[in-house]
């Protein structure tokens, strides 16, 4: 009886002994002990957590190959295999998690607009409550540095770059269309609703080699990966009307939102600078599928847009005004799938066409052209850690072009082209600490019109000097086909070309950012032609060059004063091209040397309103002036544009809009027309380029019905 | 002593048996007491020891995220909400995977989105607090006598609506509501979410003032 006793008891100690006793020491990787760490064994219940010295004991009953987790807040998880029985004290040291907000970012060259990102500088919200923007993303984007204020065109030009060298993608796919249809010196708008879309990133330079076939930016516009629930929004504007539905099932949702623009009754109570014979009218609309899989999500993307408008425009060298009649049809649609799949890989696909058809009658001659473009994509990425990843995947691009002039006593001439481009790319994303951070690419593109291909090389690199502060350098080389006005023509060309050299500072706190880059941008090869416009018989070669270079710098402040919001944006450019018909290396008519935007929006809260008000300034630009001998010698007078908006919320859903720009109705002039030949003094005759009205007013109803009665199109206005 | 043995033999066995069960009860009573005493990241950390063993049980998870979110609420530091949330996000999508048309859960996430909103109502205002309604409705459908449902429902409209200067009634009367819910109701186990009475009972008093 005694022995069987005598038994149970070693048993029972025996199982004692078996617990195994674990300790050891937990740092970060500067050897600082962390207090507070979960230690424990994955799948058991033993664990502990370290003191303030950063040691740990526990013990387990567990036995031969485990894995030792350890958690800390911020810190990255680590996972050791051990042995049990062999276990001896060990000190576990934990790496900062490179996926927290104060890690270093690469942000030379970047704009972006989302939500939580430390490198945002705006945000959705703004594109809309931005006064003088007018729900055009374009028109947000041109109150940030690096961005020129060209009136008369309402495109992007950014760091003595034209608009054509700016490429538009939404969600990973180009748009070749983006700008709606517009007439000569007439500002048009971007096609885009900001209503569907919620991240966006300007580059204005150095960036990845993802993209390519565009010499200075690019901005990408990513649509809303999930609609947040069933509504409708209605809009009632001086302007017209608009509607759009979201509707929401289990694994998917259909967002469509229309749009009917026509100008006539507020040109016929608003005095224009331009002869209307019949404003601008448009029908436009835009629907967004998207499909959630479980390792995936499936995006729909279309929009069309029919417009008209007819016009008697002034030229210096006609007694009578030109009439332009034209009629424009868009579509666009774009498909996209973003995954993952094994163990760390990711792709994102799809692929884009559009259409565009212009009828465009010049008094008794008639222009008309038709452009299809469309874009494959394929890109796979292989993450290896948090730290490590490795992108690669290449492009198609077809554009086919064709136009015809009919001119009424010579007949019809009929030109256009055809281009396809490959293009393939490689790239990683290396972090080597939370403070250091690399980006390094490599871009190959094949255009089968010019026959030749390119390879760039792109690079940045970001260190952070500071808690708030970081420093970023980018280079690359940017190689660009000819635009359509020349390849219509000639297709005997080389690519256009820069690199860019770009340095950046960021500072951001919490509330506030402060951005200063500086930037050499090198051109080469830029097409050169020897007519007065570029035309079928024009000599046409690559022999031009130029270059640019500035600083600019972003200051925003949203905590300094309650519910102001403010910020302030200032362009140094200097810039000189010898490109195409010019006689010397000059200062382009579309550089201004300086550029001063301020935009504050401050909430008042007793009111329930939000008042916006921004103040854009630039410094006069060049023109030629051929009563001169010396080419480009005249600068026009600076521009300023005072706009302001007030957004009064009637209730949580009714939004009530007012905003005026250029409230103080400056007259302000883009440039001048001369004449081909001089009067019979001897002297060209010229006209100014100027805005199309003083002022722009605009007053909208915004109405959103849901369920849940809290949403309102604030964001869209 | 054939007695003592025999109990003592059965005394081993059982410990040996009932080892599983009970540790899970252990741990799970260790870590809600010291969440009561104020130790939060102890608390956090046996509560993601039990989540890696217990991968069908959704309750740890729950609170993991759950105490990260209140954190937020409770702390002045405005810097390490992100971290918080990030991390209450992720314990929650785990819990979510366990347990994925779950009412309570539903609300942890509603009370994630109302703590981004509190972070910056400004920029997170318009964004997260339609997400959270849309939680809150799911919530409802599923669970329309959950209490903690109705109650934060309504808390969080009340917001709103006292922005608004729209009449909070309607919100109030669905706290008054809760009180009866929480009375009824009965937790699965032990450890199955049961909060919510007092908050409600404090807001019911702040109700029309």
């Amino acid at each position: 009886m005694k022995t069987v006793f005598t038994f149970l008891v070693a048993l029972y100690s025996m199982s004692l002994l078996a617990q195994t006793t674990i300790s050891g020491k937990v740092t970060d990787n500067k050897g600082r002990p962390i207090e507070g760490a979960n230690v424990f064994i994955e799948g058991a219940y033993d664990g502990t957590t370290s003191d303030a010295k950063g040691d740990f004991t526990f013990t387990t009953t567990e036995k031969g190959n485990q894995t030792l987790v350890v958690t800390y807040l911020s810190f990255e998880t680590q996972r050791t295999a051990i042995v049990i029985e062999t276990y001896q004290p060990q000190t576990l040291k934990l790496r900062e998690s490179v996926n927290t907000l104060d890690a270093v970012v690469i942000s030379a060259g970047t704009f972006k607009a989302g939500d939580n990102s430390k490198v945002s500088a705006l945000k959705p919200l703004d594109i809309v409550t931005t006064a003088g923007a007018a729900g055009d993303i374009i028109g947000a984007l041109q109150t940030l540095p690096g961005a020129q204020i060209v009136g008369e065109s309402g495109r992007l030009f950014v760091r003595g770059g034209e608009s054509d060298e700016t490429q538009t993608y939404v969600d990973g796919i180009r748009v070749a269309q983006p700008y709606g249809a517009t007439a000569n010196n007439l500002p048009t708008r971007g096609r885009f609703s900001p209503f569907l879309f919620s991240g966006m990133t300007f580059s204005t330079g150095g960036y990845s080699a993802e993209f390519g076939d565009a010499l200075s930016s690019v901005l990408l516009l990513n649509t809303t990966n999930e609609a947040d629930q069933e509504q409708t929004n209605l809009s009632f504007m001086t302007v017209g009307l608009g509607a759009s539905n979201t509707q929401k099932w289990k694994k998917s949702s259909l967002t469509f939102n229309t749009s009917y623009i026509n100008l006539e009754p507020y040109q016929k109570v608003i005095k224009q600078n331009v002869d209307w014979v019949k404003p601008y009218q448009s029908l436009s609309g835009e629907s967004v599928f998207r499909r959630s899989f479980e390792n995936g999500l499936f995006k729909f993307y279309a929009a069309f847009d029919y417009a008209m408008f007819n016009l008697n425009q002034k030229d210096v060298n006609s007694v009578t005004p030109l009439n332009v009649d034209t009629k424009n049809n868009n579509f666009y649609l774009n498909s996209s799938y973003k995954g993952s799949f094994g163990s760390g890989w990711s792709i994102q696909t799809g692929i884009s066409f559009g259409f565009s058809q212009n009828k465009i009658g010049l008094d008794v001659n008639d222009l008309n052209n038709r452009e299809n473009a469309s874009h494959m994509k394929l890109k796979l990425t292989k993450k290896f850690s948090d730290r490590i990843n490795l992108t690669f995947g290449g492009d198609y691009f077809i554009t086919d072009f064709d136009e015809t002039y009919k001119d009424y006593s010579f007949g019809d001439f009929t030109y256009g082209y055809r281009n396809t481009i490959g293009a393939a790319f490689v790239e990683t994303d290396i972090f080597f600490s939370k403070k250091l951070a690399a980006k390094v690419g490599v871009r190959a593109m094949n255009s089968d019109l010019l026959g030749k291909s390119t390879v760039d090389p792109r690079v940045s690199l970001a260190y952070k000097t500071s808690k708030n502060g970081q420093v970023s350098v980018a280079y690359g080389d940017f190689h660009q086909n000819p635009k359509q006005d020349y390849l219509k023509f000639h297709s005997d060309f080389n690519y256009e070309k820069t690199t860019h050299y770009i340095l950046n500072y960021l500072y951001a706190t919490n509330g506030k950012t402060l951005r200063a880059e500086v930037f050499f941008k090198d051109y080469k090869d830029l097409v050169k032609y020897d007519s007065n416009m570029p035309l079928f018989n024009s000599q046409y070669n690559n022999n031009g060059y130029g270059y640019a270079k500035g600083l600019d710098v972003f200051w925003r402040d949203n905590k300094s004063v309650k519910n102001l919001d403010y910020w302030v944006s200032y362009s140094f450019i200097d810039s000189k091209r010898d490109y195409k018909n010019y006689e010397a290396k000059v200062t382009p008519n579309f550089v201004a040397n300086h550029t001063l935007s301020l935009v504050g929006k401050y909430w008042i809260n007793d009111w329930k309103s939000q008042l916006s008000v921004t103040n854009s300034f630039a410094t006069g630009r060049p023109y030629d002036n051929p009563n001169e001998t010396a080419f480009m010698n005249g600068k026009t007078k600076s521009y300023n544009s005072l706009s302001m908006s007030w957004a009064y919320l009637l209730s949580q859903q009714k939004i009530l809009y007012f905003s005026v720009s250029n409230v103080l109705g400056n007259n302000n002039v883009f440039g001048y027309q001369y004449a081909n030949s001089p009067d019979l003094a001897g002297q060209f005759q010229r006209q100014a380029i100027t805005q199309p009205a003083d002022r722009f007013f605009f007053i909208g109803f915004f109405w959103t019905i849901s369920q849940d009665k809290s949403k309102n199109q604030l964001e869209n206005l | 002593m054939i007695r003592i043995i025999t109990s003592l033999v059965f005394f081993i066995c059982g410990l040996a048996f009932a080892q599983s069960p009970s540790q899970y009860e252990q741990g799970m009573g260790k870590a809600m007491g010291l969440w009561k005493e104020g130790k939060t990241a102890e608390a956090t950390a046996i509560f993601e020891r039990i989540a890696s063993v217990e991968k069908t049980n959704w309750l740890p998870n729950y609170y993991v995220a759950f105490i990260n979110t209140i954190e937020v609420f409770k702390s002045q530091d405005k810097s390490k909400a992100p971290a918080y949330l990030d991390k209450a996000q992720q314990a929650l999508d785990n819990a979510t995977a366990i347990s994925p048309n779950n009412a309570e859960l539903m609300v942890a996430q509603a009370m994630i989105y109302t703590a981004w909103i509190v972070q910056d109502p400004m920029a997170n205002g318009m964004k997260y607090s339609s997400k959270a309604m849309e939680q809150y409705y799911k919530a409802q459908a599923i669970a329309p006598e959950n209490p903690r449902v109705v109650f934060s429902k309504a808390e969080f409209e009340i917001g709103g609506a006292k922005y608004w200067g729209t009449d909070t009634k309607p919100m109030c009367a669905e706290i008054e509501r809760s009180l009866g819910l929480f009375a009824k109701f009965k937790p699965e186990t032990a450890f199955h979410p049961s909060w919510g009475l007092d908050r409600a009972q404090e807001a019911l008093k702040n109700c029309g003032k």
